[in-house]
């Protein structure tokens, strides 16, 4: 089995966890209060949820699941469009792995202050 | 007869010189190889385009014809649906003349995969039949008509962006040539087909190839067989 | 005639999923205000309440729809499946579902946003 195969795979498994991810999101934050049936999104009706860690957790891994398959996404996007040699190629991934990274911190740096 | 305006490219050493369109008159079931003799025949005998057997066997007529790849010569001329008929060279090809290109890189990628047999036995004095009923035949049937004319090349999206990309065409040959229970050359093939930039992987379920393909063959259904295929350690060992 | 509808459906898979790679930016920058308290985060989603954002949302349910529903498609393909009903798969799975869907959920955000009916 090569990295490509598993990363091809990987694009698959991750967008169909992402349907089921975003259901999960979208109910939550639209439908599981009644503060939010009414459409008050307001820092006290999400913080309610959010403190819980288990929200946390699920909200995270969303986020890098959410990452993994967008910048996966992107980086097809790049390979086929870009004239780059496979080192160029290993850059760009290594780019990517990096953003995604930073990008992942700062969603569960969101977290941290929540009182 | 009907009267038909055909919209040739016109190239010369691979720089564009437009368009030119001429009028032909065309019998009932004339092909739009008919159409590109009458241009050549009737209005300017410099016109250059490619055709060998004229009945679809060898490949070699393959263009451009309203935007589609196909073969000039199984190409109705009714069947367009249009009064006018525009011919252009194949696209992902360099243009050596008007609508001929050069098949160089198709076929620079075609040995990429080793398209020759390597036989297990080479030694061996006997035939080594593959049965009609075997399940290589059951499932390379439909697949083993390719005539390298080089359509699912031109009508590929990604090799419009990728020039390293093996193309449908290559990865096809490839799968027959792994399927075959007698061809011993696995390794490199698997080599050429995994790599990140030029194999499988560069396939994106476009189907351009298998709706152009004047063979019918379902090269998609080739391509992504082999992505299937990667994820197992033993492919060809066992035929699933 | 031949179509090339697979060649539309990949188009329209890639730039949606840019669009939706776009949307996670600003969104987790959004999010990102939680952590600067009450008053930083609420203005932030006061921000969001113009009308032209709700219309943003309602485009952003037709990008995940979309997006969503073409890539069960290409993952049935990707098994082997329905390879000779390509196209048809697109019309009716990626548009004629994802229409079904869109309605669904865009007339009640569009009923909301506009008229704060609920």
């Amino acid at each position: 089995m090569s990295w490509n195969a598993i990363n091809w795979y990987g694009q698959r498994i991750t967008g169909a966890a992402l349907v089921l991810l975003l259901i999960a999101h979208f109910w939550v934050e639209h439908f599981a209060s009644d503060q939010l049936l009414r459409g008050e999104l307001t820092y006290e009706a999400i913080r309610a949820r959010i403190a819980s860690p288990l929200w946390q957790g699920i909200d995270i891994a969303f986020l890098i699941v959410a990452l993994y398959h967008g910048l996966g996404g992107l980086r097809n996007i790049v390979i086929d469009h870009g004239r780059i040699g496979p080192g160029a190629a290993r850059v760009v991934t290594a780019l990517l792995i990096a953003a995604g990274a930073l990008w992942a911190w700062w969603g569960i740096e969101a977290f941290q202050n929540l009182r | 007869m009907s009267s038909y305006g055909v919209r040739v490219a016109r190239n010369q050493g691979g720089i564009g010189r437009g368009y030119q369109t001429f009028s032909v008159e065309l019998e009932d079931r004339m092909t739009v190889l008919d159409a590109l003799f009458a241009v050549q025949r009737d209005h300017d005998p410099s016109f250059t385009f490619r055709c060998a057997c004229r009945v679809g066997m060898c490949g070699t007529c393959a263009v451009s014809i309203n935007g589609i790849p196909r073969l000039a010569c199984r190409t109705r001329a009714s069947s367009l649906g249009a009064p006018e008929i525009v011919v252009a060279p194949l696209p992902n090809l360099p243009v050596l003349k008007d609508v001929a290109v050069s098949m160089e890189p198709f076929f620079e990628q075609w040995k990429r995969v080793t398209p020759g047999f390597r036989p297990k036995h080479p030694e061996s004095k006997e035939l080594a039949i593959v049965p009609a009923s075997s399940q290589y035949m059951r499932m390379t049937g439909g697949k083993r008509d390719c005539i390298t004319c080089g359509a699912c090349f031109g009508a590929c999206g990604v090799k419009a962006t990728s020039g390293e990309y093996l193309g449908p065409a290559a990865i096809n040959r490839a799968l027959l040539r792994l399927a075959d229970p007698r061809d011993e050359a696995v390794a490199p093939r698997m080599k050429a087909l995994d790599s990140e930039r030029a194999g499988v992987w560069r396939c994106h379920t476009q189907f351009n190839c298998t709706a152009v393909c004047p063979k019918g063959i379902s090269l998609t259904d080739s391509i992504v067989w082999l992505k299937r295929a990667m994820l197992r350690r033993a492919p060809f060992e066992k035929l699933p | 005639m031949i179509r090339l509808t697979g060649m539309y459906a990949h188009t329209l898979q890639r730039v949606t999923g840019l669009g939706l790679l776009l949307y996670l930016f600003l969104h987790v920058r959004t999010i990102h205000k939680l952590s600067e308290g009450p008053q930083a985060f609420d203005e932030a989603l006061a921000f969001f309440r113009h009308p032209l954002f709700k219309l943003g949302e309602i485009a952003l349910l037709a990008a995940v729809i979309l997006h969503a529903l073409n890539g069960i498609r290409i993952t049935l393909l990707d098994l082997g499946h329905a390879h000779g009903r390509q196209a048809s798969l697109f019309w009716r799975l990626t548009v004629g579902a994802g229409a079904v869907l869109f309605l669904a959920g865009a007339i009640p955000m569009f009923l909301f946003a506009i008229l704060k009916v609920r």
